[in-house]
């Protein structure tokens, strides 16, 4: 669903609008205008090059100097580890490190959305628990972010909003401590849970 | 074995070695950019030695002017070859036919050149072809001092186009995340056009560099491609850095094998390389991510 926002699919049917304006079918580059910025699942920072370049790349498509610098410092003081590692190699930081430099790079376009696809997965629950401040902070910070995550819990405690999809329909829609309430959102936890057992049992054993 | 014959051995491997690492620098490229294995690199810098031969015959003037002409050339030649025909490779089976694409590509210019030129073995006649200088005993060539200077600035030019200019970060970002890279903006497919013009920019001059001091016939990719493909496996796949220093280790020792083991054996000590690298560190000695991922 992500990768349709960013450009990087194409749908099928249904409409994406930025502030009213309809990008669907627009390509990455186009989306990236329309300031949708997509933050990958797992890990994409470039491992071989250090983390200013990382972030400077996040600026490709940006060419006054003035406006670089300026979301440079924005970046580095949201993220005060991507300061602190500025010289080193991206590959060399831990997997929360790297994760809050994609983010930091994906900021430089200053973008009116930013999604981000599964940011704790292959995460231990500590360094989770240091990203997902992260996108709290990205949220305070006057950030729309769309955050599509497993951990349903974690991300409804960080959320406005929150939608339960089921096999790509909508199940559950609406504000997010409702949502966290709901007793529908238990059972569904635990339906879940008794389908994916449901489906392992049905292979040879 | 007597002291110069020594040390002009080392140098000798050492210009060589230069020579290897320009060559083997485009062709790590290619493999980088696009997981393609470019069966046609040598044939190209056969095709640049040709017309780099051909080029003094006609006009008189030194083969290194041929340059201004190549090097734009075969630029433009690699963004072609890329848009046109690689890039229409499906992209699961793009390793193992790119190759298939290659070879037949390597087979036509090979055809070309004998149509064109005979299978006669040509050479460059230059005033400075004998000139040589001393030291301490050892002679060597200037032709291949300034094969060496070339290879040298060349490789070095390539190195800051890379590490300096947007286009160059570009390139890496798509080389190491193509789809993040897509992400941020970057038009992937015109970068990789662009490397793969990069990658024939460095056969264009290898190739100017080859005629200098060498005899050259159609086939004669043939010799380089084996070592070339050995040197970039060694070094670690994509990894430029790794490519020029196996090219330098490789070329020296190349050279100095020579001395007890005659030319055609010494070639041997690629392959040699090769299958120890695979056995005992199959990712290669720099780099080596991308072989992993590979």
């Amino acid at each position: 669903m992500l990768k349709v926002a960013s450009g990087m699919l194409t749908p099928r049917s249904g409409t994406i609008t930025v502030d009213g304006v309809d990008v669907t079918r627009n390509g990455p580059q186009q989306m990236l205008r329309a300031g949708m910025a997509h933050v990958l699942q797992g890990h994409s920072v470039f491992k071989e090059m250090t983390v200013a370049e990382n972030v400077g790349l996040g600026a490709y498509t940006v060419r006054d100097a003035a406006a670089i610098q300026e979301r440079t410092d924005f970046v580095k003081t949201l993220f005060p580890v991507v300061a602190e590692r500025w010289n080193t190699l991206a590959g060399a930081l831990s997997g929360g490190q790297q994760k809050q430099v994609e983010f930091a790079r994906s900021l430089m376009v200053s973008p009116k959305v930013v999604l981000l696809d599964e940011p704790s997965m292959g995460l231990d629950p500590k360094t989770t628990a240091t990203v997902f401040e992260q996108v709290v902070r990205m949220r305070d910070a006057g950030l729309a972010v769309l955050l599509v995550e497993q951990n349903a819990r974690r991300a409804l405690e960080s959320a406005d909003l929150g939608c339960v999809l089921d096999l790509g329909k909508v199940h559950i829609a609406g504000a997010a401590a409702d949502l966290l309430a709901d007793p529908r959102m238990a059972e569904l936890y635990l339906g879940g849970a008794a389908t994916t057992s449901a489906g392992t049992t049905d292979g040879p054993d | 074995m007597s002291g110069p014959l020594l040390l002009q051995s080392l140098i000798l491997g050492l210009l060589l070695g230069g020579l290897y690492a320009l060559l083997a620098a485009g062709l790590t490229l290619y493999f980088g950019v696009m997981r393609v294995v470019m069966i046609a690199h040598s044939a190209f810098l056969i095709l640049a030695a040709y017309l780099a031969w051909f080029f003094t015959t006609q006009t008189g003037l030194d083969p290194l002017l041929s340059l201004i002409i190549t090097v734009p050339l075969f630029f433009a030649a690699g963004y072609g070859m890329q848009r046109a025909l690689l890039s229409r490779l499906r992209p699961a089976t793009l390793t193992m036919m790119s190759v298939l694409l290659t070879f037949a590509i390597a087979l036509i210019i090979e055809g070309g050149l004998g149509y064109l030129f005979s299978g006669t073995q040509r050479r460059i006649q230059l005033g400075y072809s004998s000139a040589s200088l001393e030291l301490w005993g050892a002679r060597i060539a200037v032709v291949k001092l300034v094969a060496f200077g070339l290879a040298a600035i060349s490789l070095l030019a390539l190195y800051l186009l890379l590490k300096k200019t947007r286009f160059g970060q570009a390139l890496r970002a798509t080389i190491q995340h193509r789809e993040a890279a897509q992400l941020l903006g970057i038009d992937t497919d015109r970068i990789a056009g662009f490397g793969f013009g990069l990658g024939l920019a460095t056969a264009a001059v290898g190739g100017t560099a080859l005629a200098l001091d060498a005899t050259i016939y159609p086939s004669l990719h043939w010799h380089w491609i084996g070592p070339l493909m050995a040197i970039i496996v060694i070094g670690g796949l994509g990894s430029i850095p790794g490519a020029a220093v196996a090219a330098m280790v490789l070329g020296v020792t190349q050279s100095l094998l020579q001395i007890p083991m005659g030319t055609t054996w010494a070639q041997t000590v690629f392959y040699l390389a090769l299958f120890a690298t695979l056995m005992f560190r199959p990712q290669g000695f720099f780099g080596g991510r991308l072989a992993q991922r590979f």
